[in-house]
């Protein structure tokens, strides 16, 4: 590869900031270029070895490029210092070091990586009834005598139809294998755990006062853990990680198209590393709260169908391709430690249940938390992320979808586009006379008036705010179009195509400018399209014209501004006041299950209640979708939205 | 050409490009009456028109509704124009295309540009709609003897039966171009899997086409 005045793709793992640069370019200067930002602390003295990143070997589908180490300069001996040779075997490389001599997928592991995610799944506070399937009984038992030499687990049996009026009751096999010791060391005083009131899945001697339970949200790109009290609901711990399978790709589609091109171990590896991350979740979750991985005596889990398939080591292939069946539908009860989940050995893993192909437990969990299955009120529920879930319905009926946004809601594929991470503008106004542009970054306190952070990029709520106040400038028309002849220096032609400049490179923490482009309008255009004809569709099913109110679940639906997104039109009109953000409902889902068990058997139910519509299988499904294109529509009114804004064309 | 007859190639052009089909009904209904040839109506006037909205659709200044809204005016057109073509001046036709959405995906938007794209050049198109088996595109080839056979994926999952179409299209006719396309599919994609041509969207579809075309017919020359 002595070509040096080739260009080589490359890829940065999990951001997905990619493009083309010169061969010979260091790994650590293309992040800068691309806006991937390793970390270095001794400024590319190659002493800090604190830019350790590794080259994935194979060939991506998702960027059709084939990676691998032959694609970089050789390793050197300055590495080997901070790499090791186990390292080194998987590819590690210091980013300073290593040049570019080809196609790179490159990962940057979470220590190497500037601007942390800010994980933005935190639990909502929710009233929830207690009745966990995991409980504690503590008993006091008669010592066995010659006259009365009952087995221990006989007599612990006798004893619990006594006081509980529980039985027949199972035990678990390593629970068993400590019973009669921990009956001995307790003095015939032992705690009980009873899952489902049926089996003991724990003992220890004495009296123990807490059981704890853990609830995971299983995102694709965010893992969100809750470790919460079982005795008495309370929420102890939250811990989050980036899903560590962002690496074999950052998408639901990429994820099973690793397993279908893996054949010999690619699912396992996915499972995997999930568990891995999972095991190192549980471990700071139980450590910040002084307890052990061995207090957690159940695990619940939401996730999209894919996550849910491979956290249960199950092929997710059929998932990816029409008719997109699950493997299964009904909610499963494992042991974790069949996962390879490190907690308590006797632990149960209550996976919640799935609705259709690509509505999945975290839906369920969204509905569970919501209940729009009690009201009368037509409620739209909306969770967006790569894929938009859509719910609704009321007490009578309730029907769902899923929408193909794309990932450009979430800053993939924007030209400016980022994580929500500190430095991304979340908001953004556009002074429709001078067009002179507000944003609010995250991260950035103000204070003593002094910015704490400067700007990087775009994260999802800020393409929302910054595409609807362009039109609202009227820097864009309805069809996304930019207008022609307007005059500003934030507008300018780059390759002979507009865009419009949000911040300026000196006022950036990157050097470049920060635009949105002409091309970013049309992929936010296809993304709310989508979700708005999929609102449409469903309410046309349904036979109703308007909904009464709309939820917007997840976390990116908490941080956008819902009146720039309804100017956009990414849903329906809806009187004002009446569209909200309940934060991570399906975190909140798995919350409810873990502790209340009847709302499993209510989760069961509704999953198979909801009726799952195929949009593309609708009649005029391409009509609905193009209209929607149009900002905030081709001929679609909003009235509300209209008489708050005095805007022309909504009303 | 006399003066008359250019202003009336012109306002098909340009409703075309102002997806006005009120305007593109009147023009060629006129066309008709002033005697202007009904082929050379529809090839200088509204094919000419939506070659231009091709081209504002690749620079992305049209969008997908534009890009519709011009098709429709345009078959209003062509539903004028038709029934009048004379018999001999119809042209040559460009060649056949057979077009379709890969095994298990659904998604056909995009599919659906590209057709109206290739009708708009010339070509005779037969669409096999979405989520077709891989040999349907092989028999349909071998059935119509059509020059391209054109195939679209939306999803990285469906993206890989991609391959094993091109390799199975191949076999039975190894002098078919075969042209991949969708949003998961790039020229990387295109060439990995072994197709000899990659439509990035639907306004390059029809240039990449006839490259294409024009290869594999210097490449068959003795």
């Amino acid at each position: 590869m002595a070509d040096k005045e080739a260009r080589w793709q490359i890829v940065f793992q999990p951001s997905g900031r990619r493009g083309r640069v010169k061969a010979g370019t260091t790994i650590l200067e293309a992040s800068r270029g691309l806006g991937a930002e390793i970390e270095t602390v001794c400024g590319e003295k190659r002493i800090c070895g604190k830019c350790k990143v590794r080259i994935e070997t194979g060939f991506f589908e998702r960027y059709g490029i084939t990676s691998g180490p032959s694609h970089t300069s050789p390793f050197t001996e300055e590495e080997s210092k901070h790499i090791s040779a186990q390292e080194k075997e998987q590819g590690y490389r210091l980013g300073c070091v290593a040049r570019i001599e080809g196609p790179l997928v490159v990962f940057v592991p979470e220590e190497s990586r500037t601007g942390k995610q800010v994980i933005r799944k935190a639990a909502t506070q929710r009233a929830i009834d207690l009745h966990p399937a995991v409980r504690l009984c503590y008993l006091e038992l008669e010592a066995p005598t010659l006259s009365d030499p009952v087995a221990d687990l006989d007599r612990v049996r006798r004893k619990l139809s006594l006081e509980y009026g529980l039985e027949p009751v199972t035990i678990d096999y390593a629970a068993l294998r400590e019973l009669s010791d921990a009956l001995r060391r307790g003095g015939w005083k032992v705690t009980l755990a009873l899952w489902q009131d049926s089996e003991i899945i724990a003992v220890w001697p004495g009296r123990v006062e807490h059981g704890y339970g853990l609830a995971v949200d299983i995102g694709t790109t965010t893992v969100a853990a809750y470790l919460c009290n079982l005795g008495n609901g309370e929420l102890v711990a939250t811990d989050s990680m980036m899903n560590p399978q962002v690496a074999m790709g950052e998408d639901v589609m990429s994820r099973i198209t690793y397993a279908m091109s893996h054949r010999e171990g690619g699912l396992g590896r996915m499972q995997g590393a999930l568990i891995d991350g999972l095991n190192k979740l549980i471990r700071n979750v139980a450590r910040s709260s002084k307890l052990t991985p061995r207090d957690i005596l159940e695990v619940t889990f939401v996730g999209n169908t894919a996550m849910h398939h491979i956290l249960l080591g199950i092929d997710p292939e059929y998932l990816g391709v029409a008719p997109f069946t699950p493997a299964v539908h009904g909610s499963l009860d494992v042991k974790a430690r069949d996962l390879g989940l490190q907690v308590h050995p006797g632990a149960s893993a209550h996976i919640l249940p799935i609705e259709a192909g690509f509505v999945g437990a975290d839906n369920v969990g969204v509905l569970i938390a919501e209940e729009p299955y009690n009201q009368d009120e037509i409620i739209l529920i909306v969770d967006i992320g790569t894929n938009g879930e859509l719910v609704l319905g009321n007490r009578h009926r309730l029907l769902s979808t899923s929408c193909a946004t794309g990932p450009a809601l979430e800053g993939a594929h924007i030209k400016s586009g980022m994580r929500a991470a500190p430095g991304a503008i979340e908001r953004v106004r556009i002074d429709p006379q001078t067009y002179e542009v507000g944003c609010r970054l995250i991260g950035d306190e103000h204070r003593r008036g002094r910015r704490a952070v400067r700007p990087r990029g775009l994260c999802g709520s800020g393409i929302i705010d910054a595409v609807a106040e362009l039109y609202r400038a009227g820097v864009i028309d309805r069809t996304g179009r930019f207008r022609k002849g307007l005059s500003s220096a934030r507008l300018v032609a780059v390759d002979g195509r507009p865009e419009f400049i949000l911040a300026h490179a000196e006022e950036t923490a990157i050097g470049r400018d920060i635009t949105v482009s002409q091309e970013d309008v049309r992929n936010v255009q296809l993304a709310k399209a989508a979700l708005y004809a999929g609102a449409r569709l469903l309410m046309r099913r349904l036979g109703v014209d308007r909904v009464d109110r709309v939820v917007l679940a997840g976390a990116f639906g908490s941080y956008i501004d819902t009146e720039e997104a309804q100017v956009l039109g990414l849903f329906p009109d809806c009187p004002p006041g009446r569209i909200y953000a309940v934060g991570n409902a399906a975190g909140d889902g798995a919350r409810i299950a873990l502790l209340n068990r009847h709302k499993r058997r209510e989760a069961e139910e509704v999953a198979r209640r909801v009726e799952y519509v195929e949009l593309t299988l609708e009649p005029d499904f391409q009509r609905y979708f193009v209209e929607a294109m149009y900002i905030p529509h081709m001929v679609d009114k909003f009235p509300h939205l209209g008489a708050l804004l005095g805007m022309e064309g909504a009303a | 050409m006399t003066q008359q007859k250019q202003a009336i190639l012109d306002r098909l052009k340009q409703g075309v490009i102002d997806y006005d089909e009120e305007a593109v009904k009147e023009a060629a209904q006129e066309a008709l009456e002033e005697g202007v040839d009904a082929y050379e109506a529809i090839m200088d006037g509204l094919s000419a028109g939506m070659g231009v909205v091709g081209d504002l659709y690749e620079k992305k200044e049209y969008f997908v509704p534009e890009l519709l809204m011009s098709a429709d005016a345009m078959y209003v057109g062509l539903d004028v124009l038709r029934p009048h073509i004379k018999e001999g001046s119809r042209g040559e036709r460009k060649g056949q295309v057979v077009i379709g959405t890969v095994q298990g995906d659904v998604h056909d938007v995009g599919k659906n540009l590209i057709k109206i794209m290739f009708e708009v050049a010339g070509f005779t198109v037969h669409d096999l709609g979405r989520d077709v088996p891989l040999e349907k595109f092989v028999e349909e080839q071998m059935k119509t003897d059509a020059d391209i056979v054109a195939i679209s994926a939306m999803m990285t999952t469906t993206m890989m039966g991609m391959q094993k179409a091109v390799e199975m299209i191949r076999q039975r006719n190894p002098n078919v171009a075969i042209m991949l396309g969708g949003a998961p599919v790039t020229q990387e994609v295109a060439s990995l899997f072994g197709a000899d041509g990659y439509a990035e969207s639907a306004g390059n579809a029809v240039q990449e086409a006839l490259k294409m075309l024009k290869n594999l017919r210097e490449m068959r020359k003795p």
